[in-house]
């Protein structure tokens, strides 16, 4: 029972609320009779929000019961308030919230609305205009890549060094055993042993050596990877390479007999039979297989007679052959070596290269790349091979059929080259005739006095008659000989 | 065999002085990187310079950098640092200009 009282309470309580409106409208509607003094109202209303500043506050009719209070831009709503003013006048009884009065204004609580309701979208400020250390991040990579570069390019140039040391403490002794002269530049007045390499790059090194029976002197040059160049070491993650240590003996002329030989991998047989002159041209055939003589399969034999083989293949060299043959590139042994060919632009050239007595030797150094300097004691014994080679070089000797053979391939060789080079060389004084006269010719027009002029040209004919004659003179003797 | 108590190799007469190699077959057989990326140098810090392109400047700054590394000792120092030093202008000369951070080229 209590229950329903107040339930009955707040129902009364409720309607005389709403009819309390009710009758706010009905106040209005009494106030529609009074519309000049409405409308009055709204003008002072009005003209005092046109004074004021852009904020204007608007009353609604019932000051007594409610005042809302709305901001507004200026001129914004002027029409719509007036508008809205007669609606409300209009409907009033029907709605307790008329949505004419609120006319004006959808534009704006919708516009603030949507605001809301709209996502507020941030725009990034574009890099160029900021002005973080973070909008340099390029910048930043270029230098940590330098930098990077520069730390590779010591420690690779470090590490060379570390491992050109190693040999040479290796080597040293039986290398100072063997020649007088272990060091030289060049440089120095005297021929002293500099007892050091000479560092021709961040990755070669050099040493000269002589003073020795057999030899003119030995070359050594230790080319090591470029582990100064941070380039490099990204090629060579793709495809792994050796250091090397090249040999160059050169021989005296009367230690070493004439022959071209050369034993190694088939690989690089193939590639110093294109480029070197001497193998090319003597060591026609492909690289043939040295299993006969108890050579491991990847060592092939280049040789220009197979004499030459039988006798360089004894057992102590095919000894260090087989058990040194991972560190063996190439051996090349030839009195004719020249150095590779030498493409000139004029096609041939027109003297035959000079030729040296030379042994030559390519090692590579154990490691493919990964190299450490007690890797250096592995290519000992290779020097003792070397040491070796310059003595039997100089033991070995062919017999007469073998010279003979020999002999004949050098001169078929010179005159090969000869046949090649006749046309060019025959173009050559051709032409160094012909500048001859142009340039006497233009001495005689040149000549303003015209006496010496004539002088000048009576004597160049009979120059020429002169050398018609000899040759004329020669075809007679040639044909009287011939008969 | 060479190095026995009766005979030593050794011949103190017969000292042949060291010859570096002859300078016309070095170019063939050296390698022309070191040349190759000086010219590259140059013409990047070039272009770096007067089409005001960051990004030429600093592959300038390697391409000299990659130069030096790869030199010749008996090579001209004049010449390696005349290239490294056209590269670094051009880098502080393209910041000067405009200091903005540099756009990738792609």
């Amino acid at each position: 029972m209590k229950v329903l009282h107040t339930f009955c309470i707040v129902l009364l309580v409720f309607g005389s609320v709403s009819e309390a409106k009710f009758d706010d409208f009905e106040d209005e509607e009494d106030i529609v009779e009074y519309d000049d003094n409405d409308f009055a109202e709204f003008e002072d209303v009005m003209e005092d929000s046109v004074t004021e500043s852009p904020q204007r506050v608007i009353t609604t009719e019932d000051d007594e019961d409610e005042t809302t209070v709305e901001l507004e831009g200026p001129d914004e709503n002027q029409e719509g308030d007036f508008e809205d003013v007669d609606t409300q006048e209009g409907d009033t009884e029907s709605e307790p919230y008329d949505d004419e009065e609120f006319e004006g204004y959808e534009d704006k609580p919708d516009t603030s609305s949507s605001k809301n309701k709209d996502p507020i979208t941030i725009v990034d400020v574009p890099a160029h205009l900021q002005n973080s250390w973070e909008s340099y991040y390029l910048e930043i990579l270029m230098v940590t890549g330098l930098l990077a570069y520069i730390m590779n390019y010591i420690i690779g140039k470090n590490k060379n060094s570390r491992l050109a040391q190693a040999w040479f403490n290796t080597h040293r002794e039986l290398l100072e055993s063997n020649f007088t002269l272990v060091g030289d530049d060049g440089t120095n007045k005297e021929a002293s042993s500099t007892g050091k390499l000479n560092q021709e790059n961040e990755h070669i090194y050099n040493l000269w050596c002589s003073g020795r029976v057999c030899c003119e002197g030995m070359l050594i040059q230790l080319r090591f990877l470029k582990r100064q160049d941070l380039l490099n070491v990204l090629a060579r993650m793709m495809r792994p390479v050796s250091d090397q240590v090249q040999i160059k003996v050169t021989m005296n002329d009367e230690d070493m007999d004439t022959y071209v030989f050369a034993v190694g991998t088939r690989k690089a047989l193939v590639r110093l039979q294109k480029e070197m002159q001497d193998l090319s041209e003597f060591c026609s055939d492909k690289p043939k297989s040295g299993a006969k003589y108890g050579l491991p399969d990847s060592l092939a034999i280049l040789s220009e007679m197979g004499e030459v083989t039988d006798g360089m293949m004894d057992t102590k060299m095919v000894h260090f052959l087989t058990h040194y043959a991972d560190k063996i590139e190439s051996v090349h042994f030839s009195d004719q070596f020249s150095g590779p060919k030498i493409m000139q632009e004029e096609g041939q050239p027109l003297k035959l290269p000079d030729t040296k007595r030379t042994l030559l030797f390519t090692f590579n150094v154990p490691g493919s790349g990964n190299t450490y300097p007690k890797d250096m004691e592995a290519l000992l014994p290779l020097m003792n091979m070397v040491i070796y080679s310059i003595d039997k070089a100089k033991k070995f000797r062919l017999n007469r059929e073998g010279k003979q053979k020999a002999d004949k391939n050098r001169a078929r060789v010179e005159e090969n080259f000869l046949k090649l080079t006749h046309v060019q060389r025959q173009e050559a004084a051709q032409s160094r005739r012909e500048e001859k006269k142009r340039a006497e010719k233009e001495r005689i027009m040149n000549e303003e006095d015209p006496e010496k002029q004539r002088r000048l040209e009576e004597a160049a004919l009979r120059r020429e008659q002169k050398k018609l004659e000899k040759k004329q003179m020669k075809m007679k003797q040639i044909k009287v000989k011939a008969m | 065999m060479s190095t026995n108590n009766m005979s030593d190799p050794r011949r103190p007469n017969k000292v042949l002085r060291y010859k570096p190699p002859p300078s016309e077959c070095n170019p063939a057989l050296d390698d022309p990187t070191p040349d190759y990326m000086d010219l590259l140098g140059m013409i990047f810090s070039m272009c770096g310079l007067m089409l005001k392109l960051k990004w030429c400047a600093w592959v300038a700054v390697y391409c000299s950098f990659i130069s030096c590394a790869n030199s010749r000792s008996s090579e001209d120092t004049k010449q390696m640092m005349s290239s490294f030093m056209l590269s670094i202008s051009a880098v502080v000369m393209s910041y000067l200009q405009n200091s903005q951070p540099m756009t990738p080229p792609w």
